[in-house]
């Protein structure tokens, strides 16, 4: 069954290969000196639908609109909702127990400061197709595909 | 390092006793996945991306990598990653990805004007082998060149290094580091001696005042980032002031921000040096005992063609490295020039916030750390610009001791550990070496056992300078690995795409995904990425960190290492050596470069049980010898002794990195100082011991202005760079489809007065267009980056924007790094009627 | 007593006075009264006119203080460029549109006449250390008058939450229909960048 799966994969990726021309905006201009249009500026999903994490380690995606939000050392828009102290009264989802977090792992009184940049690590969303399809399998999926019970 | 990863739940145990018994269970139970499905294998490895080298955990099932987040035991970052390292897990996956050979055939022969077809590997190496004897043979060695990579791992710069000056004897091997440390790298070479930061990022804990010059380090090294907003937030005192010239997400969250005037910055950097000297800041003592002073040659030019009207006027155009001893009272009298009025006006940044930065450096009581990237390195006089940060550091002694830290920041994950230390640039050897100092072959030689003399004495072509002579037809057989330099590079519509398109010249390009680069070149090789093998980097502070091979690659795709091991198997010393080596020394007659390259003695010397039972190698199974120990500790000779130890191959597999000098298996924190680098001798305090005299030197340079500024009709400065969600040119990061969605296309960001004047709004599309070419891409008046009046910015990682066009291929005559950040543009809006009429 | 009296007759004797408490001898009465009348409009008018002047855009960004700190950090902001076009320029957020209060903050505005030419925030360094007085002045008015230059535009019951975000719309819900709490309170920064928010409820 796995290896069904994964000769599927290695078929898929070889059929990849041959279309690569079907992604210019990844391959660049035929011929290189053309000039191409560029497209339109995509927008945001603001939808406030949470999309499922990858892996348990992913940092979430922004389902909402941060346009105009401070994050500058005189206040950090992102916190004035997600931080502990302000959940339920927003009744925004927490800010992830580790950003209590030092260096060293212990839990401090307040927000650690080395989690201040929240956009580092968490980014909006555009509703733009992805010029290549990615065929990385999601833990889940290898899981189930194992037959229950041996 | 392996650990089983196992979720312990009541359910999962009474699920596993049950499933043995063959008895079914309720339910609710029944929806967890239990036992052996959930373990995933947890292996250690860097990231792929940035200089700052963070520590990844990768988790592995089924030979897929399915989560990875950041290495809480990592000195490095202790457990963060920034958004591209926490999708790390998707980059190998994109479907586009190559898995054979590709070349341009038309009846089963090679023709440059064929479209690009699957071969097999045996007939890629054929046609490349070839294309390089025939080049070989009719125009010799300077013919055949090879542009590598400050991403490569070590191993894979050490072979090259060693196919390209011990096989072919050519020295045209140059990095893509050439574009982005190069001017660093020159720097510390001509102050210090020795290349490498003395300092470490232990410094950001300690240091009571930051100063970013030319640094995004908030989007570009997120996670330094973190730890200098910690130090800031953590300890009221600690300010931060940063140098850009334009607002972006640094300067929002720095307590100073100085916008400049493109190429001030050198004024900047005088009129610190000349406040500290006129204050009475000078700490004379360590002066006195640990500084020598000279003077740059001025009027360098530009780095352009050497017909064009730049350089032709230059006065020093061919002496640009060339300075001259002096002492500190003409320094003093040279720097005194830049005082607080003449550079407040030249700049445009206030006299308040000059004196604010001036009075950072010269209070002896404040620790600073200087950090600074792509601003100052990617500048017509960027080794200067290191120079007068070094400049202002040894003025008041403020270096190698806790954060007192000049820290140039490395770009790539392994610009330091592979293209700086390992040598892969046209001037270098390994350990600090150069192809041109007759006793640095000879070393050379003697460790990799070639008969003497064999080693080319003349530099090769940089980067900028392969570019031309591929358009010339001088350079013919080009091998392009790990890079996607026709994005990349400056000016590519008139020098870079006609270099690979030129019919005298035979372009290999080796990648994973189908670049730019890969669909201009004859022949495309598919190649493994990051963990699909085992590899080594080296980050910004010295730390070589090492990784095993944890997946396979897809398909036929094999590692860059392979495919230059690969390759020397198809050339003997007769073909590639002069015959006259060969007459002196018969010995070496009619052997396979492979033999002499690798199986040496030392390349070979480990064996296949030495890898462990648990890990793949496909390379050394392929060659019957652990060739990344081999090949990582015959490198080591180098430098063990002499400044550079590395520690033993297999104690990187144990630890999260180590800095080096690893002397007695102590890693060294801070260079050149008493009682933490062994080095330096007792009772001597510091000590350059890269230089003979052991002192560094404080370079005398001016500000001179960029090569092209706006004028009537190109009246905008156009700046290019990176966004925090892609990387470089975006071959991996476009293929992520939350990183491609977080930022989805190149814009042009803009003043909003400047979009009025041309009549334009935010989301119009625009030419942006210069003497040397031009693109379409969005306003953007909005958003990250605020930028002055007169200044745009477009970020380079969108292959349907190659803003390279516009750009100029001006380089620093002496780092021959290329100037990203000044040239001028106009930019048009782009009429509907123009767009229906298509 | 005394005082008084002489005060009194200094008045009454004085020539401009007595000319003027005198009945006209040339000039008509209709002509003094419609000129009179005239005169007040025009007078009137001048006097809106130049008000309304210094009610726009281009007066407030007269001055390089406004024009290089708080006009170009709103450049970058939604009441200055978005979908529908629709602008926010300064008067319409802080300038009372009701005239009696519209004549006070003139009145006030003095101080920043003051301010002007005594360079009170005329660098950039100083404007920052001062910005977070001038923005706890703004917020305070607003707070007093239920954000009503907000509500000049935005008016809450013709929200359509339909075409709002779910955050968006179940924050008015709660909040701002009940009457629970008003624009400025949760919207601070929405035009111009933020001060130190430290010890600004609900913010850290």
């Amino acid at each position: 069954m796995r290896r069904l799966l994964l000769s599927a994969s290695a078929a898929w990726l070889v059929a990849g290969a041959l279309f690569a021309q079907e992604a210019p905006r990844l391959t660049g201009p035929e011929p290189f000196n053309k000039e191409t249009p560029a497209p339109p500026m995509q927008r945001q999903v603001t939808d406030d639908f949470r999309r499922k994490r990858n892996y348990p380690d992913q940092p979430p995606l922004i389902p909402h609109s941060i346009e105009g939000y401070a994050l500058d050392l005189n206040a950090n828009k992102c916190l004035a909702c997600h931080a502990r102290k302000f959940t339920e009264q927003s009744q925004a989802p927490m800010i992830s127990v580790t950003h209590y977090q030092d260096r060293e792992g212990n839990t401090l009184g307040g927000v650690s400061p080395r989690r201040y940049s929240c956009l580092a690590c968490h980014v909006p969303q555009t509703g733009a197709q992805p010029l290549v399809p990615n065929t990385f399998v999601d833990m889940d999926a290898l899981v189930e595909r194992e037959p229950r019970g041996r | 390092m392996d650990v089983s990863r196992r979720t312990v739940l009541k359910a999962q145990a009474a699920a596993a006793a049950a499933a043995v018994a063959g008895i079914d269970l309720p339910a609710e139970a029944q929806n967890l996945a239990a036992g052996e499905d959930i373990a995933l294998k947890w292996s250690k490895a860097p990231c792929r991306f940035c200089g700052t080298g963070c520590g990844v955990m990768v988790g592995v099932k089924d030979g897929r990598v399915v989560a990875t987040h950041g290495d809480m035991q990592a000195e490095v970052n202790r457990g963060l990653n920034c958004v591209k390292g926490y999708f790390l897990s998707k980059i190998m996956y994109g479907a586009d990805r190559l898995t054979r050979p590709l070349m341009r055939v038309r009846d089963g022969k090679f023709d440059k004007s064929a479209e690009l077809q699957p071969v097999s590997w045996d007939q890629a190496f054929d046609e490349m082998a070839r294309q390089w004897k025939r080049v070989l043979r009719e125009k010799g060695p300077k013919a055949v060149g090879m542009f590598g990579s400050g991403q490569w791992t070590i191993f894979e710069g050490y072979a090259a290094t060693k196919l390209m000056r011990a096989g072919f004897r050519s020295n045209n091997l140059d990095p893509n580091a050439r574009h982005c440390m190069a001017s660093a790298a020159v720097g510390f070479i001509r102050t210090f001696g020795m290349d490498e930061p003395m300092g470490c990022y232990d410094d950001f804990e300690h240091a009571d005042a930051f100063v970013l010059w030319g640094s995004n380090m908030a989007e570009m090294h997120p996670i330094l980032w973190t730890r200098v907003i910690d130090r800031r937030l953590s300890a009221p005192h600690v300010r931060i002031a940063t140098l850009s010239t334009y607002g972006h997400r640094t300067t929002e969250l720095s307590d100073q921000s100085l916008i400049f005037q493109p190429g001030t910055d050198l004024a900047i950097l005088n009129f610190v040096a000349s406040y500290i000297i006129q204050n009475g800041a000078v700490n004379r003592d360590f002066v006195d005992r640990h500084v020598k002073f000279r003077i740059a040659n001025t009027d360098i030019g530009y780095g352009l063609r050497p017909e064009h009207v730049l350089e032709q006027r230059a006065s020093h155009a061919d002496e640009a490295a060339v300075s001259q001893p002096s002492d500190f009272d003409a320094y003093a009298r040279m720097v005194s020039d830049y005082n607080l009025e003449k550079t407040a006006e030249l700049t445009g940044v206030s006299k308040e916030r000059l004196l604010t930065l001036a009075k950072m450096y010269a209070d002896p009581k404040t620790k600073v750390m200087s950090l600074w990237t792509m601003g100052l390195n990617q500048h017509v006089r960027g080794v200067w610009a290191n120079h007068l940060i070094y400049n202002i550091h040894l003025l008041t002694g403020k270096i190698s001791e806790p954060g007192n830290s000049p820290f140039s920041l490395t770009g790539q994950p392994s610009a330091c550990g592979t293209a700086r230390e390992v040598g892969t640039f046209a001037h270098r050897l390994p350990a600090d070496m150069q192809v041109n100092n007759p006793e640095h072959r000879k070393h050379a030689e003697e460790i990799w056992k070639l008969p003497p003399g064999l080693l080319n004495g003349e530099i090769g072509y940089h980067a900028v300078l392969q570019d031309r002579m591929l358009k010339d037809g001088k350079l013919n057989a080009y091998w392009i690995m790990c890079n996607n330099n026709l994005q990349t590079a400056p000016n590519t519509n008139n020098e870079t795409y006609p270099g690979y398109r030129n019919p005298a010249n035979f372009i290999v390009c080796s990648d994973p995904y189908p670049t730019v680069t890969a669909m201009a070149a004859d022949v495309v090789l598919p190649t493994a990425m990051w963990v699909e093998k085992e590899g080594a980097y080296g980050n910004a502070e010295r730390r070589t960190h090492m990784w095993r091979q944890l997946v396979n690659a897809p398909g036929d795709a094999r590692s860059d290492l392979w495919q230059l091991m690969e390759f020397s198997k198809r050339f003997t010393t007769d073909e590639v050596w002069a015959p006259d080596t060969l007459t002196a020394h018969p010995e070496y007659k009619g052997k396979s470069l492979f033999d002499v390259l690798w199986r040496n003695g030392s390349v070979d010397a480990f064996g296949l049980d030495e890898i462990g039972a648990d890990h793949e190698n496909v390379e050394s199974k392929r060659f019957g010898f652990y060739v990344q120990k081999g090949l990582f500790e015959e490198y080591a000779a180098f430098g063990r002794g002499h400044g550079h130890d590395l520690a033993p191959f297999d104690r990187y597999h144990e630890v999260r990195g180590l800095r080096w000098p690893v002397v007695d298996g102590k890693e060294t924190r801070w260079r050149y100082r008493e009682g933490h680098d062994p080095y330096v001798e007792k009772g001597a305090g510091w000590q350059f011991y890269g230089n003979p005299d052991r002192r560094a030197v404080v370079m005398a340079a001016p500000y001179e202005p960029p090569a092209e500024a706006p004028d009537q009709e190109y009246d905008l400065w156009l700046v290019t760079g990176r966004v925090l969600e892609h990387w470089h040119s975006g071959s991996m990061t476009m293929r992520v489809p939350e990183l491609y969605r977080a930022f989805t296309g190149a814009v042009m960001f803009m003043h909003p007065d400047d979009a009025q004047k041309r009549g334009l709004r935010r989301g119009q599309e625009v030419r942006i267009v210069s003497r040397r070419g031009e693109i379409r891409s969005r306003v953007e008046t909005r958003g990250r980056n605020t930028m002055p009046p007169g200044r745009v910015f477009v970020p380079f990682f969108d292959a349907s924007q190659l803003i390279n066009k516009a750009t100029l291929d001006a380089t620093d005559p002496i780092s021959k790094q290329t100037d990203f950040k000044k040239c001028a543009v106009k930019v048009i809006g782009v009429a509907m009627t123009e767009r229906g009429a298509e | 007593m005394a005082a008084i009296a002489r005060a009194w007759s200094w008045f009454w004797l004085n020539p401009w006075v007595r000319t003027a408490t005198r009945p006209p001898v040339t000039l008509s009465l209709a002509f003094l009264t419609l000129g009179g009348f005239v005169a007040g409009v025009l007078f009137w008018g001048g006097f809106n006119t130049v008000l309304e002047h210094t009610n726009t855009e281009t007066f407030c960004t007269s001055c390089h203080e406004m024009r290089a700190n708080v006009f170009e950090e709103l450049k970058g902001t939604i009441h200055y460029t978005n979908r529908s076009g629709i602008r926010a320029t300064c008067p319409d957020c802080h300038v009372p549109h009701q005239w009696t209060d519209k004549i006070a903050r003139k009145m006030q505005a003095s101080k920043e006449v003051w301010g002007h030419i005594f360079g009170s925030i005329d660098t950039r360094d100083k404007f920052l250390n001062l910005r977070h007085r001038l923005a706890e002045h703004e917020w305070a008015r607003m707070k007093a008058n239920d954000s009503l230059e907000c509500r000049n535009c935005h008016s809450a019951q013709s929200m359509d939450v339909s075409k709002q975000n779910p955050r968006a719309a179940a924050a008015h819900e709660k909040d701002l229909f009940t009457g629970k709490k008003t624009c400025i309170d949760c919207h601070k920064g929405i035009a111009h960048k933020l001060p130190n928010m430290q010890g600004v409820p609900g913010w850290q």
